[in-house]
Formats: C-alpha cells, structure tokens, sequence
C-alpha cells in the first residue's frame, strides 16, 4: 500500500489511542482528586501537575485562579482546547484529518463515528463547559465516541495491511503512553510509601490502575488485596493485561511482523523484539533489583526508537 | 402545501395554468398529503446524515470551517424517457463530435488547413498545448470523462451551454443525492421507474481500464488528487473508494526508467492509468509550471512514451474553450456529417471584429464572459448589472477582445425547491456526464444545480448553489 497511506493509518491509529488514554486519565484524576483535595490538597495538585509529564512538551493553557476548582485549567486544557497538541480535541481532529486523508482506505461506519465523535468535541469548544460535572458529562460522551469508533474499526475493517498499520500506531501508542504513566506516577508513590497514611495510599495505588484501566483486571488475578509488589508486577510483566508493559511490547512484535511478513527481520522489528525478550524472560531479576526507575527510562527510549525505525523503513521511501 | 410557479421562464413541473405535468403529478400529490412538520423532520433527518457522512466540499478563502454540506433539495427533477433519448443521443453524438476534434488538432489540424475555426483562435488557447502535437493517446480516445452542461430556454427547448472536457466534477453528489433520498423520502420511488445510476463506478472503472497502454495486461488504475484541500476532494476519495483503487497524491508518485511508480510500503510499484484530477497545468513541473507541487516531475514523458494512460489526455482541454463551443454545431457536421441534435446558445466571439462590436454596443442586453475561466468566475450580466460597472467591463474587453465572448441571457427553467418552509421556483440546470470508454455512455441522470437564492441565476455551489436528485425514467414498454 501507498506509503503515505500507512503512514495516515498509523497515527490515525496513533491519536486515536491517544485521545482514549487523555480521556480516561482526566476523568481518573478528576475523581482522585475530588476525593482527597480535601484530605491532601498536595498529592491532588501532584496528580494534576503530572499530566504534564505524561504528555511531557504540553503546557497549561488556562491559568491556575485561586477559587476555582484546581482541575478545570487542566481539564480545560487537555480536553477541549485545540490549542494544546496533546488535548483530546486535537488528538481527535488528528485522528479526523488522517482518516480524511486516506478515507477510501477506511470503511463508513469507522468515518461515520469519528465524524460524529469530532463534531461533538467541536461544539463542547464552542458552548464552553460551565461547571465540572459539565466536564464530566461530555468527557464520559466523549469516551464512548471514541470506543464507538474503535468498535467500527474491529467490526467492519478487513485485516489487511491498513488495519496492520492502524493497529501498529494504536499499540505503539498505548504502550508508549503506559510507560510515560508508570514513569511519572511509580517513584513518587514508591517513595510516599513512608508516610503511612494508609487510606490515601491505597488510593493511590487503586489510581494507578485504573489509570491504565487495569484494576478490574488485576483483582481479577489478585483480588482486592493491593500490594504494591503485585501492582507493578502486574502493570509492568503481566501476559494477559492490555495493558502491562511486556503485553504491550508483544502486540507490536507481532503486528510488525505480520506486516513484513514472518521471515523477514525488519530494523524496528530488532528492536521491539530486544525489548519484548527483556521484559519476557528478564522480569523475576528485574522485580529483585527493584529499579524501575531505570527499567522505565528504558522501557521508553525503545519505544521511542522503535517508532523511528518504523518511520525509516515504511513511510520514507 | 402551496406550490408557487414560475411566471418568468419554463417551469419544470408545472404547466402555464399551474397545473402539475403529467410527470410531476405522482411526486406533487406525494409530497402535498405530508404535514409541513412531517417535511421539516425530514429535512433535518437529511441534513443530519449528509454532515455526518462528510458529504463536504471545501470553500476556498473562507476562515469558518473550510467544510461545507453541498445543498440538497429534494424535491427531485424528473425527466421522462422520451426527452432523455433525445439528449443521451445529443450528447453522445457531441461527444464522439468534440474527440475527433481533439485528436484532428494534435494530429494533423485538418480543420484548422481547411479554415473552419481560425488556427489563432486554437493555438493562443493556455489549454491548447504544443509540446503534445502528434501524442496520441491509447484508441486516440481523450475525453474518457466529460460532463456537458444543458439548460432549458424560456420553451423549454434543451441547450448546451458548455463542455467540460478536463476534470469535470460532481459526479458524487449525483451518487450521494440519490443515496439520500432513498433514504429521507422513499415514499417517492413507489410511483416512479426511476433508472439507477449507482454502477457509475463500475462504468467509470471500465472506462479506465480501456484507456490503458496495453490492454492484455491487468492495469493498475489510480486516482491522482491534488490533496485534502481541495475543493472536490470528497469526490475524489468517494471514487476510489467506490472503484477500488488507489487514490494517490503527487507525492506518491515517481518517475524512473520511463516509468511512473507509487512508492508504497512494499517498494515501488507500476502505475498504467492515472485518472487524474488536477488541470494540465500542474501535471509536470517539469513541462508545464515550474513552481506545482501537486504534480510528478517527468510525467509527461512517460505519458509520450506511451508507458501510462492519463484520463482524461492532457490538451483535452482545448476542446471546452468558450470560442470553440461557438463552432460547435460546425465541427459535428464536419467530423460526422450530421447536423447538431442538440441545439446551443448564440454566442458572439469576441475574436471576430463584427461579433465584437455588436458586444460592445448591447453590452446591456448579453452575458459576457472570459474564455479561460469556469466556475462563474470573470462574468458580467449585463442586464443586472449597474452602468458603470458594464463600462468598466467593457474597457477591460477592449484590452484583450479575444478572451471574450458574449451569449443572450437565456432565462433558465426553474423547479420548485423547499425553500423556508415553501415550495418556490428556482433556476436549474443540469449536467449528465458521459463516458468514452469502447463506446461512449451516458449516464442516466445527472447532477442537477439548483440557485437557491431567489430570481438568481448562478447555479454554481462555490456560489451558493444547491443540487436535486435527478431522475431519468424508464420507458414504460421497456
């Protein structure tokens, strides 16, 4: 297929995750935080501040006013403002132009809901949102959108090498967008495990995971027990979840390798696969050195570099 | 439900006394037994699935979203079969007509030795392109695609109005219009044999395919796009999606070995028939303008090494000049020797000394426009326009004669359209669009433009036009 296509298809792909990841973390840290700004306003604005190291060159758009509610500049700004590169508004509208671009390569249904799912982002911008759980309304909207428009995808495309590219920038993304959330949230709840403020500090650790929509997933294995140990476990070495890290490194293993086909070993192949093998099979020594700080750094400097191996071999020919 | 009719032109619908014709009656008494709430929810209903769908097209120089729902009415135009005989015939004759003319000027110029249009008037045409004499283009077909525009005179009497021979578009809008009817009102399609038109694709592909280098092979077609900006973009993906193929931009092609290429994620691949849908102009930097980023460097090369088939050929356009229209009904009876079926509008050159002072002194009376635009763009209606504004004009005339020509102001049929919750004449014409593949199709319908502003004449959607359904019927003993 066309190479500017694949490419088109790839960060449709891409943004739409992104969009779906923005949208999840603002409504889990819209809740974390009305539940304890009360309790500890410093761990609330933490929660919020981090936005800006999960999405790192994004910058708040909307100043921090005194009485207002210290969520709505970053709701704001990560929502609804086209202003900011990593706003679900302009991850959406993205998402829109690749698909416009490349339209004949999609189906209708897929058009059709990203359509509707865009349209409706555009006139949040432009009613403006009047209080919080305004935001909250059209966030849990906007969230069902975009799951409209993943189910149309799954639904009605053909697996061909378009649906391949698709599905290569969606898990790229989401294991990129992972990495970036473990990285920003893990030290510092590791580090605060002195304070012994047990109930917020559980709460914490039930954030994480539903900030990686993994905590229904991980009581499954676990049960309502939260240990820290396990977490990480969970959301860095687990073979089933989603979303843990080493599931997401084999989900672009493969999907690279169905687009160059089995035999041949592709430079971005080489390296998703380095790091596939290192979560794989390095993960007991890993959990005994305890540095995830270090596997993390790691983790996301491969990603990154898988991206532009990605780049070089399929879309600059 | 008031219909209002048309005092000033032919009506479509109805009859002098207001009476419905015989082949609106069904349609009238369909749409005066709906509720006008019952109307209104089915507009919005229309409304709603045509932005929903992306059915866009783009408004050049407009800061508010540049994407725009085209109009829909649906009130659609009816043509009975015996009228659309009579035009398909028309239309294929003019367009086997205006083929040969094209492939006389590359090849030839018999009719330029033999004086029936003045070689000037050929060769000082921009669409007119030298560097492509004696190129011919597989079966000498190349006008694959061509889209001619009929009114309807104060009679009613069927003209041709002008020829597009190059990109000519729209083609989706007649798809998608009947798509939306179907849907908003398919209580109309009860009554009436209404012909289909959703195999236009097919046609189009099959069209395609016979344009190829070499017709043993399997061909690769394309769809070349100037890109997302442009105004016929929804059409141009619409197309490929529809026909299965690839819709690339320039950027995806290449030149090597005098061969065009698409760089794809496998490697290079071979193109042989590239329906493009950029003007001549922008094909090749390299041959036409230096500074168009939208084309493929050496393209035209491979096009005269006969290593790949453009749709339509490149010079085609010369054959939709306003000043050859005028020859039009000359050029049948020399190619063919058949007298034009479809008669056209007087038209005065502004070439010809007398034609041009006769312009000059009923400026006032006449339509005058440029010869090298489209789109309603550089005219003047003289019989609205204000004194000064015609002076101006005219002094403007004076510089250049040859790039103007004027036509009597023909008062266009009107067809009652929804409009603010009425039914209102408004001005229409129509395009049907032709295909030269083994032989030449027409399809049956067409796209009908409807002025949506009241008592105006400009039909053109980059100028607040508006488009119908259009239904050809089926003979009844068929």
């Amino acid at each position: 297929m066309l190479s500017r296509v694949a490419d088109s298809l790839y960060w449709m792909g891409r943004y739409l995750e992104r969009a779906e990841n923005l949208t999840r973390l603002l409504l889990v840290t819209e809740d974390f935080s009305t539940e304890t700004q009360g309790l500890a306003e410093d761990l609330a604005q933490t929660a919020w501040k981090d936005m800006l190291s999960i999405f790192p060159s994004a910058q708040l758009t909307r100043e921090v006013t005194r009485f207002a509610p210290m969520s709505v500049p970053y709701l704001h700004t990560f929502f609804i403002d086209q202003a900011n590169p990593y706003s679900i508004h302009f991850s959406m509208r993205k998402a829109r132009e690749n698909a416009r671009s490349v339209r004949e390569a999609l189906t209708l249904e897929v058009f059709l809901a990203l359509n509707e799912t865009f349209r409706a982002l555009e006139t949040y911008e432009k009613r403006g949102m009047l209080d919080l759980p305004a935001f909250r309304d059209a966030l849990t909207a906007t969230h069902k959108g975009i799951f409209t428009v993943v189910g149309a995808i799954e639904h009605t495309s053909t697996r061909d090498e378009g649906w391949r590219f698709l599905k290569l920038g969606e898990s790229l993304e989401r294991s990129y967008r992972s990495a970036l959330v473990l990285r920003t949230k893990l030290p510092a709840l590791l580090a605060a495990e002195a304070r012994g403020d047990a109930p917020l500090y559980y709460t914490q650790w039930r954030t994480l995971l539903r900030s990686l929509s993994s905590l229904e997933n991980y009581r499954r294995v676990y049960g309502a027990r939260l240990e820290p140990s396990l977490v990480i476990g969970f959301l860095l070495f687990d073979a089933h979840s989603p979303r843990s890290l080493r599931y997401g490194a084999s989900v672009v293993r493969e999907y690279l390798a169905t687009i160059s086909g089995p035999e041949e070993l592709t430079a971005p192949a080489r390296v998703i696969g380095k790091l596939h093998a290192d979560l794989r099979y390095d993960d007991e020594a890993q959990m005994r050195r305890g540095d995830f700080a270090g596997v993390l750094d790691h983790v996301v400097a491969e990603l990154a570099k898988t991206h532009d191996a990605i780049a070089t071999q399929y879309f600059v020919t | 439900m008031k219909w209002l009719p048309e005092k000033k032109a032919f009506d479509e619908a109805f009859e002098g006394g207001g009476t419905a014709r015989s082949h609106y009656r069904p349609l009238v008494s369909i749409l005066e037994s709906f509720t006008q709430s019952e109307i209104e929810r089915r507009e919005r209903l229309q409304k709603l699935s045509l932005m929903d769908q992306g059915i866009t097209f783009t408004v050049y120089g407009e800061k508010e979203g540049t994407e725009r729902i085209f109009p829909f009415d649906f009130v659609p135009r009816v043509i009975p079969a015996r009228e659309w005989e009579r035009l398909q015939a028309g239309l294929i004759q003019r367009v086997t007509a205006l083929n040969l003319f094209i492939l006389d000027v590359y090849q030839g110029q018999k009719c330029l030795k033999d004086r029936l249009i003045p070689p000037e008037l050929v060769f000082s045409r921009k669409e007119y392109k030298r560097e492509l004499l004696n190129v011919i283009p597989p079966r000498q077909i190349f006008t694959h695609v061509v889209g001619t525009d009929i009114i309807r005179n104060h009679a009613g009497e069927y003209l041709v109005l002008e020829d597009n021979c190059r990109c000519p578009s729209g083609v989706s809008y007649v798809l998608e219009n009947r798509n939306t009817l179907n849907r908003v009102f398919p209580e109309f399609f009860k009554y009436y044999p209404v012909r289909p038109i959703k195999d236009y694709p097919t046609l189009l592909l099959e069209t395609l395919l016979h344009a190829a280098p070499r017709l043993s092979e399997k061909p690769v077609v394309v769809i070349l796009t100037p890109g997302m900006a442009n105004s016929a973009y929804f059409e141009h993906s619409f197309l490929a999606r529809e026909m299965g193929v690839v819709l690339v931009e320039g950027r995806d092609l290449i030149v090597e070995d005098n061969y065009v290429l698409m760089r794809t994620t496998q490697g290079k691949q071979k193109v042989d028939v590239i329906y493009r849908r950029i003007d001549d102009d922008f094909l090749d930097p390299l041959v036409f303008r230096r500074d168009s980023l939208l084309g493929v460097p050496g393209l035209l090369n491979v096009y005269r090494e006969g290593n790949v088939a453009l749709a339509n050929a490149p010079g085609a356009g010369v054959a939709d000049d306003k000043s050859v229209y005028a020859f039009m009904p000359a050029l049948i009876k020399y190619y063919l020797g058949q007298d034009a079926l479809l008669p056209q509008v007087q038209t005065y050159l502004g070439a010809r000394p007398q034609d041009f002072s006769y312009i000059q002194e009923h400026a006032r009376e006449l339509v005058i426009k440029t010869t090298g635009d489209s789109g309603g763009y550089g005219m003047l209606m003289g019989p609205f326009a204000a004194k000064k504004e015609i002076e101006a004009y005219v002094a403007q005339m004076k510089k250049n004669p040859g790039n103007y020509i004027a036509q009597p102001l023909i008062e266009l049929s009107a067809h009652p359209t929804y409009v603010d919750g009425k039914f209102e004449p408004r001005r229409v014409d129509l395009r049907p669009f032709i295909l030269y593949g083994e032989s030449v199709r027409v399809l049956p319908g067409g796209l009908t433009r409807v002025a949506l502003r009241a008592g105006s004449y400009v039909v053109n959607s980059s100028q607040g036009g508006g488009s119908k359904d259009t239904w050809v019927l089926a003979a009844k003993d068929a």
